[in-house]
């Protein structure tokens, strides 16, 4: 395998999607509205609302549910930095996990179904380039920018958080902590991974870019039973959950990019164009 | 002594599930030469050309490409060949210079000074240089189609398949395309499997060509050899001031004639002979002699088109190899 090969795929594609809106807008405004625009409305009320509020009726449970040495620290705090502490640090942590799962796979159904769907692939295949040199870059060009959005819009995240818990909890800054971490840098890209795999998987099924979008999709159920779970008490993002999640991940990567591997033969591809 | 071919394919085939798109296909080809790939709509042709790329595998059968074996040297065969594919192919949201450079980069152009240059060269002579910087999305359909033969030859490959080169192209720029093929083929011995609907391309440009239709081959050969197949023989046109029945007798008594047709209101006589080098000057001399007053005198042989007209159709009465 010729890295330079692999870096002229992945350069190329970016090009291509750099251009494209339909690929950039809901790659960096989803990114957005999750970091920015819902945690700015949800930790507001609380913040402005002041201390008169007692909000975390709704978690209790799940403050039940946390770790012991977590719920010793929250005895001590305000109903009002209780609310903040829940939202911030366990509320918004799924939506993390939405974002490079959303973004892997719009990045990936146009980079491996768009060009077949586009028929610029048949141009690409006559190249020299080996099939898992185009694998591998174009699952680069699908990985790099949705990991690039996770963290850029973990690092807004945190510098909202940061700011409203700087003045409810007297100078001390939630994010980043152990776990945020672990969900941003270990959870995230095993996500991504997991994306790109099963749309390169149904790209080698479906005719179009959207298809391919719309049934990697079903990788948000997990995500949205980790959010109403974790909503109802019966899941805590706590350190060891999340490293199961990432152990969970990588066997579910290690399957669907071995599939995906499989099928991506350019033997195949244009056999199977029809 | 004899070379190994640039392209030879012995028993070619490919199914898709059930439907046999290419069956048993025997074609060689030898370098330099430009080798025309003729038949209808589904014929097959694209995917001949697709099996050769190594872009798909065939089901039967093998083939050599450049003295590469198409399933064992795949990548061999591709870093030899240049293919305009029957799509364009290309990516329309970069521009026309960054098409190129993609597929010199990818077809290993590792020289920038040099590859830079290759591109300026092809451009120019498609008429391209000046629209270097627009997005391919822009541009027309024959402006596509140049820019598309411009990438299949971008790395100088030797052997080069065109998938309907001069499709969408004016005549001026498909005669450009002509002269380009016909020059690469005889001063480079450049190798192409030329593909098209147009038979005047495939007369002009290629020497020997096969027919295939329904995924088999109907007829391999020389423009020569094919209209040979349909027609043996030639006819002698005479135009004449006025056709007299002592013209048309005299002429079908000489020997060698096999056929003579007049049409009185034109003034045509149409002679049928077997070998025209040798009756001609006689078939004229008896005319004048006669009393006809020739205006001019024409030998037609069977056009290509009739030839592929006539094989195409004989292959669907019979449905079987002739
Ligand atoms: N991937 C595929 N799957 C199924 N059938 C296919 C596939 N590719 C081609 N075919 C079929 O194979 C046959 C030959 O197609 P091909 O494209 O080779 O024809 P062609 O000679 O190039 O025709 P045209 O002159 O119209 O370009 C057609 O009937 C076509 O439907
Ligand atoms: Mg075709």
């Amino acid at each position: 395998m010729k890295m330079e090969n692999v870096i002229l795929v992945f350069m190329k594609d970016w090009r291509e999607i750099r251009r494209n809106w339909q690929i950039i807008l809901p790659v960096v405004t989803i990114p957005i509205v999750f970091s920015v625009f819902l945690p700015l409305v949800t930790l507001l009320i609380p913040y402005l609302a002041g201390t008169s509020m007692s909000a975390t009726q709704g978690f209790e449970s799940l403050i039940n549910n946390l770790p012991s040495q977590v719920q010793l620290e929250m005895a001590e705090m305000t109903e009002q930095q209780r609310t903040i502490y829940m939202i911030a640090l366990y509320f918004f942590a799924p939506f993390f996990l939405i974002i490079p799962l959303m973004a892997s796979s719009v990045l990936a159904s146009d980079s491996f179904a768009g060009e077949k769907e586009r028929k610029t692939i048949e141009a690409l295949l006559a190249t020299p380039i080996s099939d898992s040199e185009l694998f591998l870059g174009k699952t680069m060009v699908s990985f790099v920018p949705a990991m690039a959005v996770t963290t850029l819009a973990f690092a807004l995240y945190s510098v909202i958080v940061n700011a409203i818990s700087f003045s409810v909890f007297g100078g001390r800054m939630l994010l980043p902590n152990l776990v945020w971490l672990l969900l941003i840098f270990g959870v995230a890209p095993t996500i991504a991974l997991a994306g790109i795999g099963l749309t390169v998987i149904i790209s080698a099924r479906v005719k179009g870019a959207r298809e391919a979008q719309q049934i990697s999709a079903l990788l948000l159920i997990p995500i949205f039973i980790l959010l109403f779970g974790q909503a109802s008490g019966a899941v805590v993002l706590g350190p060891l959950v999340v490293m199961a999640l990432i152990g969970l991940f990588v066997v579910i990567d290690a399957l669907v990019i071995y599939l995906g591997v499989r099928l991506f033969h350019r033997e195949e591809i244009l056999s199977r164009l029809a | 002594m004899p070379s190994t071919p640039a392209i030879e394919t012995i028993g070619l085939a490919k199914r898709f599930n059930s439907f046999t798109a290419v069956n048993d296909l025997t074609f060689k080809v030898s370098e330099g030469e430009v080798f025309g790939l003729l038949g209808p709509n589904g014929a097959g042709k694209t995917t001949t050309i697709r099996m050769l790329a190594c872009l798909i595998p065939p089901s039967n059968g093998s083939a050599s490409v450049a003295g590469y074996d198409i399933a064992k040297d795949a990548s061999k065969v591709r870093e030899n060949v240049g293919v305009l594919t029957e799509n364009p192919s290309l990516y329309e949201r970069l521009t026309a210079y960054e098409n190129m450079e993609f597929f010199a980069q990818a077809y290993g152009l590792a020289d920038q000074s040099k590859r830079n240059a290759r591109i300026r060269e092809l451009l120019e002579f498609f008429d391209l240089w000046s629209r270097r910087s627009d997005r391919v999305v822009t541009f027309s359909k024959g402006m596509k189609q140049k820019l598309a033969i411009a990438r299949a030859l971008i790395h100088n490959p030797h052997i080069i398949f065109l998938d309907e080169p001069t499709a969408g192209l004016d005549p001026e720029s498909a005669k450009s395309i002509r002269d380009l093929v016909e020059r690469l083929s005889q001063q480079e011995k450049h190798t192409f499997l030329l593909c098209t609907h147009r038979l005047e391309d495939a007369e002009r440009l290629c020497r020997r060509m096969i027919i295939i239709n329904k995924g088999r081959g109907v007829a391999v050969g020389t423009i020569e050899e094919l209209r040979n197949r349909v027609e043996r023989g030639h006819v002698i046109e005479i135009a004449l001031k006025e056709v007299d029945r002592k013209v048309v007798e005299t002429v079908k008594r000489l020997n060698h004639i096999l056929n003579v047709d007049t049409n009185c209101s034109s003034g045509l006589m149409r002679i049928s002979v077997e070998d025209h080098d040798s009756v001609t000057p006689e078939v004229v001399r008896s005319v004048v002699n006669a009393g006809g007053q020739v205006l001019s005198v024409n030998v037609l042989r069977p056009s290509l088109e009739e030839a592929y007209l006539k094989l195409v159709k004989k292959e669907e009465g019979r449905g079987q190899l002739v």
